[in-house]
């Protein structure tokens, strides 16, 4: 009988972003996210309270679900920023923080909500419009002959996470590596519709970083040494292999469901082993050189296998099947009832052993063109090690969105300082017509236009951590940095790069604090001619996508005007 | 009898939840306006400013309260519009009835309270409203509002009406391309020789089985496709190319008698079955071994709306299979559409309908579909009757003089649209006035006329002040052009062009929708005010304990 069980009335909030508990809870997030920003953002500590082990992170994808509300708003904008980050990997942070400092500008500047809402959209047109230029000031063209940008670009990501704890040299070496790995998985030589092939990490802990490595094909992890005593032998010919996905261990469950009629006084133990058996000697005398299970495979048939020198290799795990199929060209073999068709056997080059500390490696040789690669990351402790694990994998996708989009923004805080001047060099024409078609008035307009240029450099000046400050010079509108300890004599030398290294210091160049007004000027675009690199690249894809998010999920966030929740 | 809670009821508390409800709703109401957040037991997260939405999410107790809700409710499925306006008038209403009912003077002799009498004096002044509207409001509405609308016939003016129902239901983003879909969809259907709205009808009735939602998928890739889609995949392997014309089915029990059905289904040369039940995997295998795709489990609503179109008898006696079963369709394929995939035979066109969410796909299938209705109730003509009709074009003819509309035409196309933005108010509201002052003129038998007016015509206008809540200035200025532009027009005979007159641009509204709101939230207003009791009965399940402090 169905139960009719009250329903109970749900909770409401009025105008929830005039409340103060939703005001403060903005704040302490937009403060919480901003002190983790950028490469000397402060870490945080997470751990539960049933004395689970402590994450120390600064990253968006690893901070954000640990942070739980009772308040829907603030869930309503981290399910949006993890959004993006599970798609883009990249400027998680950056949206974060951008998003938040929307909102609290537009309600500190006591613009109608409708009114701000239609500005921000209005300004995030102008913005995408201007990146999406060919002669946008603050994008660079990634050129694939030279991989000093893309290192470059790895090496941004890879030093704005300083959980990981890096020197600049691993850094370096962890940027190329990546790189590296990056270049490995991308097939030369599949016309038509290309699919990249896949990085498998293998985190070893209590080494030094610079011990990292990546070799082209795969390594899996092995308890025994002894079997591989021919292994030596192993590497002259295509070796033959086999992998399977059902269980070898000869239990009956494994077998599937239905009814299983046993005659009385049937050894069915030893049948099954018998079949298991079977399959071995089917193995063996086809040459099978190389013997992998996802399961466990039984006792005797592994003594078997080896004894007729044949690798064997269990509890494979079922993340490095698709690998370990794409890489031998193997079909895995999920039945034991039948032969092992002759089309399910993969192949590989050649087998080495490697030694990484403790770690005994069984290094599988890709036999044709393979776009499988094995990334060793090496690190003194498990908890660096688990964030370094995350960012080499954040850093894999931003160089993957390379290929689709060929560019980058410059980093540093330029992009940001340089937009804010493009938009309000830009909104000052026409003001009258577009506050007209944006159903506003000009100083609404006005102090619309305000609040989202602030917003933006709210983001620059969230880059610094140790009480510096943050200027903007007023011929590229590039970001600088003036730490807070310098003496008027050392200025020189601290002030020669902007933000991005794209802009020297030169004695007619002006600079002005951020958040101080300045007359509005046109940016100019940089000399061609520069021999200078930039220094920090970030991904177009990502940045571009998280400001849209940020835009529209702050412009979601003031058009919200109740909130019901239903507490059934 | 004196086992049950009694509590009595006074306009005082009726007020003060329709003022609670007014309260949500406002916060979505006109330009500034914004979405409600809803999150669901599920902890699921909406957004949404649909009225009845937003209203039903409340999950209400007090019975008037659900009584509110109800009457809301079921104008929006009627109309398919106008649910926040309806809180918003209704509130204003009470609120105006609540004040001429304190100032009443023959009070507390006849009545034990005072509140009882004032009760007692709504419900008069409510039952006269509704009596006077019921009356003259049609009248009123032709002679004071629809001189200044135009009959929506063009696309362009479609197109306006829908991007402003859009707006309100839906915000600001995406409304022009959603109401460019409505449009390329009422289009499609669109027959030469029938009246519009017998293609609209049809579209509202066939619904459901009209459009797919699919989620996971942004808004701006909603589209139509060609063809009926049935969502269910085939349960034998299609084997089928597009270019042949496609013979069909349609089987309403299950097969029996196998092999000689499958025989006579080869022999007529069918490719496709079309089937409500759930066929045995005998039927199955034959079917797959003659070539033939099946198409089981398919909803009532998609069959009936294929034999519709394809003209096709379904077949009730298997041995039984005569020509007029059989449907030829143009083409007849799998369609892929977000994780599902369905099967895609022709008729003129369908809607697929995306959206981020599940939440959220299904808020704009209902939008979609109450935008239907809306234009429908559009269409319907205010209220009038031949005579009324002739009586007016005559006196419409005195008046304005200019051409008037032959009344054929008054009578078939009465799909009247006038500026949104309060306009429809103001002008009613004038012509109230104007009505109070003539009536009490000229005779002088009822006395209630002009107060009923003045009363209405008051709460009306308080519909425009919250749509210019932000600026009074915008709301002066659009009412005294109005009123000026009606004053021309009255003395120059000429037609008047309101658009030119509004400050803001509001797109278009339907007189008619406006006119069913009035009537609605009148009847509303007269049934709350009918109550004067509530009796809380508990179910048996509660227990004793629950009931005692009740009744002490």
């Amino acid at each position: 009988m169905a139960r009719r069980v009250k329903k109970a009335p749900s909770v409401c909030t009025d105008l929830p972003l005039d409340t103060a508990d939703v005001c403060a809870k903005l704040h302490l997030l937009r403060q919480l996210l901003g002190s983790c920003f950028g490469p000397t953002g402060r870490l945080k500590q997470v751990h539960n309270n049933i004395g689970g082990h402590v994450v120390t992170t600064s990253t968006s994808s690893v901070l954000l679900p640990a942070i739980s509300s009772s308040q829907p708003f603030v869930n309503m904008i981290k399910t949006s920023i993890l959004n993006h980050v599970s798609r883009f990997s990249d400027c998680g942070l950056f949206a974060a923080v951008f998003c938040l400092a929307l909102i609290e500008r537009a309600k500190r500047s006591a613009l109608r909500e409708s009114v701000a809402v239609k500005v921000n959209r209005h300004l995030l047109g102008l913005c995408t419009r201007y990146l999406q230029r060919e002669d946008c000031g603050c994008k660079v063209k990634l050129d694939f002959c030279s991989i000093h940008n893309l290192i470059t670009l790895a090496r941004s990501v890879i030093s704005s996470k300083p959980a990981c704890v890096l020197t600049e040299s691993e850094t370096l070496h962890l940027s190329k590596l990546a790189v590296q790995a990056f270049l490995l998985t991308v097939p030369c030589d599949n016309p038509g519709t290309v699919s990249l092939g896949k990085t498998v990490t293998v985190p070893v802990e209590g080494h030094s970083v610079l011990h990292s490595a990546v070799f082209p094909g795969l390594l899996l992890g092995i308890t025994d040494v002894f079997c591989l005593s021919k292994v030596d032998n192993l590497n002259s010919a295509p070796l033959i292999m086999v992998l399977f996905s059902a269980s070898l261990a000869g239990d009956l469950c494994e077998l599937g469901d239905g009814t299983i009629e046993v005659h009385p006084g049937a050894d069915t133990d030893s049948q099954i082993l018998d079949q298991l058996l079977e399959l071995g000697k089917q193995a063996v005398k086809d040459e099978v050189k190389l013997f992998v299970c996802q399961k466990v495979i039984h006792p005797v048939l592994q003594q078997y296998l080896k004894s007729h020198g044949v690798v064997v290799i269990e509890r494979l795990g079922i993340s490095l099947m698709d690998p370990l199929i794409e890489l031998t060209g193997a079909q895995p073999v999920a039945t034991l009832h039948t032969t092992i068709p002759a089309k399910a056997y993969g192949k590989v080059r050649g087998l080495s052993i490697r030694q990484f500390g403790s770690n005994t490696m069984l290094h599988l040789h890709p036999y044709a063109e393979s776009a499988i690669c094995t990334m060793i990351l090496c690190h003194r402790n498990e908890t660096m090690l688990s964030e370094l694990k995350v960012v080499c994998q954040k850093t894999e996708h931003v160089l993957r969105l390379t290929l689709r989009e060929p560019f980058a923004l410059l980093g540093g805080g330029c992009t940001e300082t340089h937009l804010a001047a493009y938009i309000r060099h830009e909104s000052m024409n026409e003001v009258t017509e577009i506050a007209s078609a944006l159903g506003c008035s000009q100083t609404e307009y006005l102090i619309g236009v305000e609040g989202f240029c602030c917003s933006l450099e709210s983001v620059v000046t969230a880059l610094e951590h140790n009480n510096g400050n943050s200027l903007v010079d007023l011929t590229h509108a590039h970001h600088w940095t003036l730490s807070a300890d310098v003496m008027k004599e050392q200025m020189e030398d601290s002030f020669a790069f902007c933000g991005c290294g794209l802009v020297q210091t030169s004695s007619s160049k002006k600079w002005t604090y951020i958040n101080t007004k300045y007359t509005e000027f046109a940016p100019a675009p940089l000399s061609r001619d520069t021999i200078l690199q930039p220094c920090v690249l970030d991904s177009f894809t990502a940045k571009l996508n998280a400001f849209q998010v940020a835009v529209e999920t702050a412009n979601l966030a003031l058009d919200v005007r109740y909130i019901i929740q239903d507490v059934n | 009898m004196g086992m049950m809670p009694v509590e009595r009821l006074h306009l005082k508390h009726v007020l003060q939840t329709v003022c609670a409800l007014e309260a949500v709703v406002l916060r979505s109401f006109g330009p500034e306006g914004g979405q409600v957040l809803f999150i669901r037991d599920t902890t699921e997260a909406m957004l949404s400013c649909s009225g009845t939405r937003i209203l039903t999410a409340l999950r209400l107790e007090h019975p008037v309260a659900r009584m509110v809700v109800e009457c809301v409710w079921k104008h929006s499925t009627a109309t398919g519009d106008g649910s926040k306006t309806f809180i918003l008038l209704l509130a204003s209403l009470l609120r105006m009835i609540h004040t001429a009912a304190c100032k009443e003077p023959n009070v507390s002799c006849t009545y034990n309270s005072r509140e009882a009498a004032e009760t007692a004096a709504a419900r008069r002044l409510a039952d006269k409203l509704l009596a006077f509207a019921l009356e003259e409001l049609d009248d009123l509405i032709t002679m004071g509002v629809i001189p200044y609308g135009h009959s929506h016939t063009s696309n362009h003016s479609l197109q306006r009406l829908l991007v402003s129902f859009f707006q309100t239901r839906l915000g600001y983003t995406h409304c022009d391309f959603i109401s460019n879909l409505i449009c390329e969809l009422l289009t499609y259907w669109r027959c030469k020789n029938n009246p519009p709205s017998l293609s609209l009808q049809f579209i509202n009735d066939n619904f459901p089985a009209l459009h797919t939602p699919v989620s996971g998928f942004p808004v701006t890739c909603s589209r139509l496709v060609e063809g009926q889609v049935i969502h269910r995949d085939f349960s034998t392997p299609c084997s089928h190319t597009d270019c042949e014309p496609v013979k069909a089915v349609v089987f309403t029990g299950c097969l029996q008698l196998l092999e000689r059905v499958i025989a006579i289904l080869q022999s007529l040369g069918i490719s496709v079955l079309l089937s409500a039940a759930k066929q045995s995997a005998a039927v199955l295998a034959l079917a797959r071994q003659a070539n033939i795709c099946v198409v089981e489990c398919i909803s009532e609503d998609e069959l009936s709306l294929f034999i519709q179109l394809s003209g096709a008898t379904p077949v009730s006696d298997c041995l039984m299979i005569e020509p007029e079963h059989v449907a030829t369709l143009t083409f007849c394929r799998p369609i892929l559409l977000g994780a599902h995939r369905y099967e895609n035979i022709v008729t003129p066109c369908s809607l697929v309908i995306c959206g981020p969410g599940e939440g959220q796909t299904d808020q704009y299938a209902c939008a979609f579909q109450d935008a239907i209705r809306m234009v429908l109730t559009t269409l319907e003509p205010v209220g009038m009757t031949a005579t009324t009709a002739s009586k007016e074009i005559l006196q419409l003819h005195k008046t304005t003089s200019s051409t008037p509309p032959p009344l054929q035409q008054c009578l078939l196309e009465s799909g009247y649209v006038i500026p949104a933005g309060g306009t429809f108010e103001f002008l009613l509201h004038h012509a109230m006035l104007q009505h109070g002052c003539e009536s009490s003129v000229c005779d002088n038998t009822n006395m209630d006329i002009p107060a009923v007016t003045q009363l209405l015509a008051k709460a009306l206008l308080s519909i425009p002040q919250k749509i210019y809540s932000h600026s009074p200035r915008h709301f002066l200025e659009t009412q005294t052009r109005i009123f000026k532009e009606n004053k021309q027009s009255m003395h120059c005979c000429t037609k008047a062009d309101l658009s030119q007159v509004l400050i803001l641009d509001f797109g278009l509204e339907s007189v008619s929708c406006k006119y069913q709101l009035l009537l609605a939230v009148l009847q509303c207003v007269t049934s709350l005010l009918r109550v004067d009791t509530v009796l809380c009965t508990h179910s048996a399940s509660q227990t004793k304990s629950h009931r005692l402090p009740d009744i002490s």
